[in-house]
């Protein structure tokens, strides 16, 4: 698919990843044919809901939930929006204390600056250098009015994996929910709702290689939540609107085949990842690995390099075809660099010069030979105009 | 408009860029802008004959777009009176490279600040010093022992004793994989740093001064460690939610501060 068709070599899949045609297949007759509105009351609308409740089930059955436990929405967004805002509204008669991670995805860290102006108080819990969350030093942070605990099962960013069955374990019983958004270890990862004790977690479909636009919220029975968006009641009051019924139908499509692909999936990108990190560490000198080193996603590398910026990096890298991204500010919206590398304790000066490198479904190892045969270079360009490399 | 939809102007300095480099001599004055803090650093060298530049080089770290305003700006002024250099602005920059991204406006400020720092050191009779100058200022300016000889309060020490604040390590692996932070306090505290690179990859020593006081050997010992060197900072405070997670450091050459998350901080005792 996307290396196969073009030259182009496409490294940044926790961006965006192409959808696998079998979804794109499954989604085609929702278009046209099988269009529908599940809450009509006539034979189409019937096949629509029929549809509607198959993808469902699907969708649970990926996650060892039960199909009630669904919530389909926009996407992980939403589903944050939805899990930390309508817990916490729902539940302030028990407590106005909300602990999240300084780790958070960008969503995460504006609802709960969200809630700060709502009247709740946000605990933001470091990282170690690693990006590793420590239950301790999280449970550390819990207090008698603390209400909801949200931790991301990895980071998008950097790749680390959180020990999530740990903080689960530990905050049962204790009349704290945790949220968990899954976004970056679905697919990847084994989410087994059935064996960890979470109470609400966000998942996107375009990260398991499903559209864009759909996501869902796992509610576990008995968590009440207020709705965050008004209108006419679906997804049982907590998510009105009309469905995205092929957004939904290729979500589902997309997890039937994560739940069946992702063991061999995971253990190939993994040796991939292996081989770019062993090959970059020695073939650029003064270059690091960011987050953890054996803790980490499956197609996750992420490195820094001393005395050059990361967008400068990128534009070069573009320049030879290859797409990546990067934690340096100049290349975000807000000119800040990534709260996740300071969070882990990098200097700004070490976070601009990170480089991040995603692989996925369709990676080949052709796209680290490409890579390896140009990035040598292009840090030794780089490195040859910054005044700050000379002076090491 | 994407932060990196550049002109083909822009790239094409960026891939290309045009006098890059350092000049060296009696007739050579230098301009210095930026921080590496936020992501981007000039040094722009000019020789100067007859009032006029005769010969012009840079050097930058940061973005695509400094990269493109650095060169695009020697190209502009190569060969002009200074008077006439110094007419410049930030707008014909930006315009020569028809145009810049808004979000990227500020680097074309740089490449510009950067020559008028030349000229005005130039004015002002200041040429570049010889290589290692700068070094040789910094070891004499500090004292031997490599203290700041200022004494300051830094915050939070004494409630964090214990907790993340060490006045001496007997034992590194006490430390191991923590984030530590090493306080200058001369020749002690460097040698404890490069021990704690055995156990940690993250050891950051913070000096008040611009370059390193210490003995020869164990200076280039320094150097070439994973030992990451924070000069002209200070320390101001330690903070966390009952232990250390993080430090203050008010950075002298920019007279700005900020956060930097940190396990444990090591101040040693004189």
């Amino acid at each position: 698919m996307v290396s196969s068709q073009t030259d182009e070599v496409y490294l940044d899949y926790q961006s965006a990843r192409p959808v696998d045609h079998r979804v794109v297949e499954a989604m085609q007759p929702y278009f046209t044919e099988r269009f529908g509105n599940p809450a009509s009351l006539h034979g189409v609308g019937d096949r629509a809901t029929e549809a509607l409740e198959d993808s469902r089930a699907k969708v649970a059955a990926f996650l060892n939930a039960t199909p009630r436990e669904i919530i389909f929405t926009s996407g992980a967004t939403e589903s944050n929006n939805l899990a930390l805002i309508g817990f916490a509204r729902r539940n302030k008669r028990s407590g106005n204390h909300v602990v999240i991670t300084e780790m958070e995805h960008i969503s995460i860290l504006n609802i709960a600056k969200y809630l700060e102006q709502e009247g709740f108080r946000v605990a933001r819990v470091p990282p170690d250098q690693y990006g590793r969350i420590s239950p301790e030093r999280l449970r550390a942070r819990v207090t008698d009015e603390t209400i909801l605990v949200s931790v991301g099962w990895a980071s998008n960013e950097i790749g680390t994996v959180q020990a999530i069955p740990a903080i689960a374990e530990m905050l049962r019983g204790t009349g704290v929910a945790l949220h968990v958004d899954a976004v970056a270890a679905e697919g990847q990862l084994p989410v087994d709702m059935a064996a960890v004790p979470v109470d609400l977690l966000s998942i996107s479909s375009n990260d398991i290689y499903g559209p864009q636009g759909v996501g869902a919220l796992y509610v576990r029975k008995g968590v009440r939540l207020a709705a965050v968006t008004m209108g006419g009641g679906q997804e049982r009051g907590l998510r009105s609107g009309t469905e995205n019924l092929p957004g939904v139908v290729g979500m589902a499509a997309a997890a039937g085949i994560a739940a069946g692909e992702m063991s061999a999936e995971s253990v190939r990108l993994a040796a991939m990842r292996d081989r770019l990190i062993r090959e970059v560490l020695s073939n650029v000198p003064d270059s690091h690995l960011n987050g953890h080193p054996t803790e980490r996603l499956p197609n996750n590398a992420h490195f820094r390099f001393e005395g050059i910026e990361g967008e400068s990096l990128l534009l070069s890298l573009r320049d030879e075809g290859i797409a990546v991204s990067t934690g340096s500010a100049c290349s975000s919206k807000t000119l800040e660099p990534s709260h996740t590398l300071i969070s882990c304790g990098l200097l700004h000066e070490e976070a601009h010069g990170s480089l991040e490198l995603t692989l996925g479904r369709f990676s080949r190892e052709s796209d680290v030979d490409r890579v390896m045969q140009v990035l040598p270079g292009v840090v030794k360009r780089l490195r040859g105009l910054s005044p700050l490399y000379r002076a090491k | 408009m994407k932060s990196t939809q550049y002109s083909e102007k822009t790239l094409d300095h960026f891939r290309n860029p045009r006098n890059v480099g350092v000049l060296e001599g009696d007739d050579v004055a230098v301009g210095r802008v930026g921080n590496p803090v936020c992501g981007d650093l000039m040094e722009m060298y000019v020789r100067v004959k007859d009032d006029r530049i005769d010969d012009i080089k840079f050097q930058t770290f940061g973005c695509g777009s400094a990269i493109a305003t650095s060169s695009m700006i020697t190209e502009l002024v190569m060969g002009k009176t200074l008077d006439e250099a110094l007419e410049v602005t930030r707008a014909d920059v930006a315009d020569a490279l028809d145009g810049l991204p808004p979000v990227k406006m500020h680097c074309s400020n740089l490449a510009a600040d950067a020559l008028h720092d030349a000229i005005k050191n130039w004015r002002s009779g200041k040429r570049l010093e010889p290589l290692g100058a700068d070094e040789i200022a910094a070891a004499a300016k500090g004292c031997s022992s490599g203290a700041t000889g200022e004494t300051t309060v830094i915050q939070g020490t004494e409630d964090y004793a214990g907790k993340g604040v060490y006045a001496s390590v007997a034992d590194v692996t006490a430390l191991a994989d923590k984030r530590v932070l090493v306080l200058d306090k001369g020749v002690a505290s460097a040698r404890l740093a490069l021990e704690l690179t055995r156990v940690t990859p993250r050891v950051i020593f913070l000096t008040e001064l611009d370059a390193l006081a210490l003995p020869d050997e164990l200076a280039s010992e320094i150097k070439r460690s994973d030992v990451k060197m924070l000069f002209q900072s200070r320390l101001l405070a330690v903070r966390g939610e009952g232990e250390v997670e993080k430090v203050l450091v008010h950075d002298l050459d920019e007279d700005s501060d900020y956060e930097l998350f940190v396990d444990a901080v090591v101040l040693l005792e004189d």
